[in-house]
């Protein structure tokens, strides 16, 4: 501490900064959105703004006993497909909630994909680029927080509720980082506070001034991002029962299907409601190289309930228009049934959906062939997928950023946008 | 003849490609072997008394004969899971993913002639070898078609176990839903029914020699990581309805099957593996066998006491999982297959290994035998691989 500051000085510098934080809209805290604390930062957020949930279905959900599948093939398993409220759609039996909403689904059965292993695969399919030693490319949800999020608020901009991603913000920087939730729902134990309020405020003062010195004799920008950090953190204590839904689970508990993912579905809810601009939420366990079918038997039942209520809770609350939900994986899992009764990884054809926020449902994009095996029409690469994503919602897919002087569009060049998906 | 494993001789291989097969069972005498597969299809062999002359190709995987079907049995839809047959013979009980478990006279009339080709894997191969794109044409071979006697139509989802009693009077079945139901033969119907845990199906079911008493093994592949449902392994008094004994309870007295995160699996795990998805009754109702199924390091099966529930040992050893298990006549031997592409049989009374029948075969992750099958005079043994060969051992020494 400087040992020349007296307590007027140190009181007037968080006076300050509270001024600060009640009028800037930009660049005072990190990737922090929902639950406004001020009444500059509640308008801003009255603005209409687009939220995004991302279901990631870790280790790759098989399309063939999901959106794609092939009855009678060799490559077909023993599931059988349904009749879905979209005419002309069916879907596998073990989706029959979901069946009663494909109106709203928009199926893309023709994704090519160019990394075939999860790290690979994890990173491509959250930033829309393959890995590189020289760039470090934001994930999906760091562009939707920096688009589409609200600074300054007291909620993150960018959730993550059990899921694998790890590329991060990227070149973006920690102002766009994601905040991770366990997958059994808890804040990180970090997020709270054990210290009395009064002597956590002492701290905090203390911590602020000496940070403040520190800054303004060597204009570091670590020492910002670590102001920023902090003064994120400390405003989280506030909002922290927008995480807990234990209290509400008891009501929803059939919507959503009795499961965790169930329970993370709902968090994601309620955190759109209160403002995030993207969640990511996270289903584990679909790289089922042996017994395939067991293996979705006990995974996508539990999933298509939650994602079926998440839709009904979304539109119920008329937060549907303006929330994209996509539903991916890294990968896709392979025509051939190995003699584990598995099913390895693939990308040469393989499904996903988008439902939501503008996307036509009702209706399937691409086609495989006959047996699962190569994509009969329309390809759709990662590039074109996180191109429609953005366009979907409200970010131009050509917007660039730049990796030091390197000027970076957020979806890949060449992409393009599927029009035919947007309404 | 008695039954000597360790004389066993392989008297047959019986190619039945184009799907896996995923039951055997003999029926209509020892030597009519019946096996299902994942299309729905069943066949049956006649076997001669004496196998023909063979001269091994040592190129091949042949090591026995192989000889045709005769007949097929028409009706199921989707893969059938097990096949039981009645200890006279005069029935064949099939169960199957398209909710139906079939009862098959073994002197059902003929219903007409059908075409199969059997061999489709050995035309793919040859196509190859000749750099052709279609199969070879020649005909397959001709069969005779038969329909189910009856259809058991109570299950509203995969009927993924059966058993029978060995007096031949009751068989159980349990299905994906958690449904278990336990029929009369001779009247085909249900004389009771009961519910599982919601979200778990029946793997495995069996009743005792008196047909009084069921044991059933459930199972839930995991919902996330963070979402294992226990598994349950229980006795049930059918003439009450009420559950007689939970196994798991006596194995693990804190287990709490309303737990499901990571850390409470890790509790029965190591007893559990993927699922106990093989059971059998020992015929004189002392024991009962439960194998470790699902991709698992080494499947084992474990010999349970049924009056008190507690393991009185834990025998043999299939590399990546159990897939089915069967006692002899006398309660002696149990025999066990699985992912290994190997029989073992062991001692009951010590565990011991007495006989080791095939050999692993199909890469690093082998072609499973998926289920195995004893004729009534305990002569012929049979086991189906799911590359589509179902073998025979002599094993009457």
């Amino acid at each position: 501490m400087n040992s020349n500051s007296i307590r007027s000085d140190h009181l007037s510098r968080r006076a300050l900064m509270k001024g600060a934080l009640a009028t800037a809209s930009g660049g005072v805290v990190m990737n922090w959105g929902g639950l406004t604390n001020s009444s500059a930062l509640a308008a801003e957020a009255k603005k209409e703004r687009k939220h995004c949930i991302l279901l990631w279905m870790n280790g790759g959900a098989s399309q063939f006993e999901t959106f794609d599948m092939k009855p009678g093939r060799p490559t077909g398993g023993p599931f059988r497909p349904i009749d879905s409220n979209a005419p002309g759609i069916q879907v596998c039996e073990l989706m029959p909630k979901m069946a009663r909403q494909m109106d709203k689904v928009a199926v893309i059965r023709s994704m090519r994909t160019s990394e075939v292993d999860h790290p690979g695969g994890i990173y491509l399919m959250h930033t829309g680029y393959r890995p590189a030693a020289n760039v470090r490319f934001p994930e999906i949800g760091a562009i939707v927080a920096k688009y589409q999020g609200l600074d300054g608020a007291d909620l993150p901009n960018f959730v993550k509720v059990s899921t694998q991603g790890d590329a991060g913000a990227g070149f973006l920087g920690p102002k766009y980082q994601s905040f991770g939730i366990g997958s059994e729902g808890g804040l990180p134990t970090f997020s709270v506070s054990n210290t009395e309020p009064a002597r956590e405020l002492k701290r905090h003062d203390l911590r602020s001034f000496v940070e403040d010195q520190f800054a303004a004799e060597t204009k570091s920008e670590v020492a910002k991002m670590h102001r920023e950090a902090y003064e994120a953190a400390r405003r989280l204590q506030k909002t922290r029962d927008a995480f807990k839904i234990d209290a509400e689970w008891a009501k929803y508990k059939d919507l959503y299907g009795d499961s965790e993912f169930g329970k993370r579905c709902l968090l994601a809810r309620k955190l759109v409601e209160s403002g995030v601009a993207f969640i990511e939420v996270g289903q584990s366990s679909y790289d089922s190289h042996a017994d395939n079918f067991q293996w979705h038997r006990g995974l996508v039942p539990p999933m298509e309930h939650a994602w079926a209520g998440l839709m009904t809770d979304l539109k119920e609350r008329g937060l549907f228009d303006k929330t994209l939900i996509v539903w991916t994986g890294e990968i896709g899992r392979t025509p051939q049934i190995n003699n584990r009764a598995g099913r390895d990884h693939y990308v040469r054809c393989w499904s996903t959906a988008l439902a939501g926020c503008g996307i036509k449902g009702g209706q399937t994009y691409g086609a495989s062939d006959v047996d699962g095996v190569e994509v009969k029409d329309n390809p759709v690469t990662e590039g074109d997928f996180f191109a429609t994503i953005y366009k979907a919602l409200g970010i131009d897919p050509t917007t660039e950023n730049f990796a030091g002087v390197r000027p970076v569009p957020l979806a890949p060049f060449t992409s393009k946008v599927v029009e035919s998906l947007l309404s | 003849m008695p039954f000597n494993p360790a004389k066993s001789k392989l008297a047959y291989q019986l190619t039945f490609e184009g799907s896996w097969p995923t039951s055997v069972a003999f029926f209509g005498g020892n030597r009519r072997l019946a096996t299902a597969n994942q299309l729905g299809q069943i066949v049956v062999w006649d076997l001669p008394e004496k196998p023909p002359e063979f001269k091994a190709d040592p190129k091949t995987e042949q090591k026995a004969p192989n000889i045709w079907p005769v007949r097929k049995l028409e009706g199921h839809t989707n893969e059938i899971t097990r096949l039981v047959a009645t200890p006279d013979g005069k029935q064949l009980v099939s169960s199957s993913l398209d909710r139906t478990v079939r009862i098959w006279p073994a002197d059902g009339a003929v219903a007409g002639k059908t075409a199969m080709i059997l061999d489709a894997d050995a035309r793919k191969r040859e196509a190859r070898r000749q750099g052709k794109k279609d199969l070879p044409t020649t005909p397959g071979i001709t069969l005779e078609t038969h329909t189910a006697g009856t259809v058991l139509e109570g299950h509203r989802e995969w009927v993924y176990s059966l058993g029978i009693s060995s007096d031949g009077k009751r068989i159980i079945s349990g299905d994906a839903a958690a449904q278990i139901i336990v029929w009369d033969l001779a009247s085909k119907k249900s004389v009771a029914q009961w519910q599982g845990h919601p979200w778990n199906w029946i793997v495995a079911a069996s009743l005792s020699p008196d047909g009084k008493t069921a044991l059933v093994s459930e199972n839930r592949y995991k919902r996330d990581d963070f979402d294992i449902p226990g598994p349950a392994l229980k006795l049930w008094n059918i003439e009450t309805g009420k559950e007689a004994l939970d196994i798991m309870k006596v194995q693990f007295p804190k287990f709490n099957p309303a737990e499901r995160g990571y850390s409470p699996s890790q509790v029965w795990r190591k007893f559990v593996a993927n699922g106990l998805i093989a059971t059998a009754y020992s015929p004189d109702g002392k024991l009962v066998a439960v194998g470790q199924g699902g991709e698992t390091d080494t499947g084992r099966v474990h010999l349970l006491d049924t009056s008190s529930g507690k393991l009185v040992r834990t025998v043999s050893g299939h590399q990546n999982g159990v897939t089915d298990v069967i006692f002899s006549a006398d309660s002696k031997h149990v025999i066990s297959v699985g992912r290994d592409t190997c029989v073992r049989i062991c001692q009951v009374a010590d565990g011991k290994e007495v006989a080791v029948l095939g050999s692993p075969r199909g890469g690093q992750f082998k072609d499973w035998l998926s289920a195995v099958a004893l004729s009534p005079d305990e002569r012929w043994l049979a086991a189906s691989d799911i590359a589509g060969m179902v073998h025979v051992w002599d094993v009457g020494g």
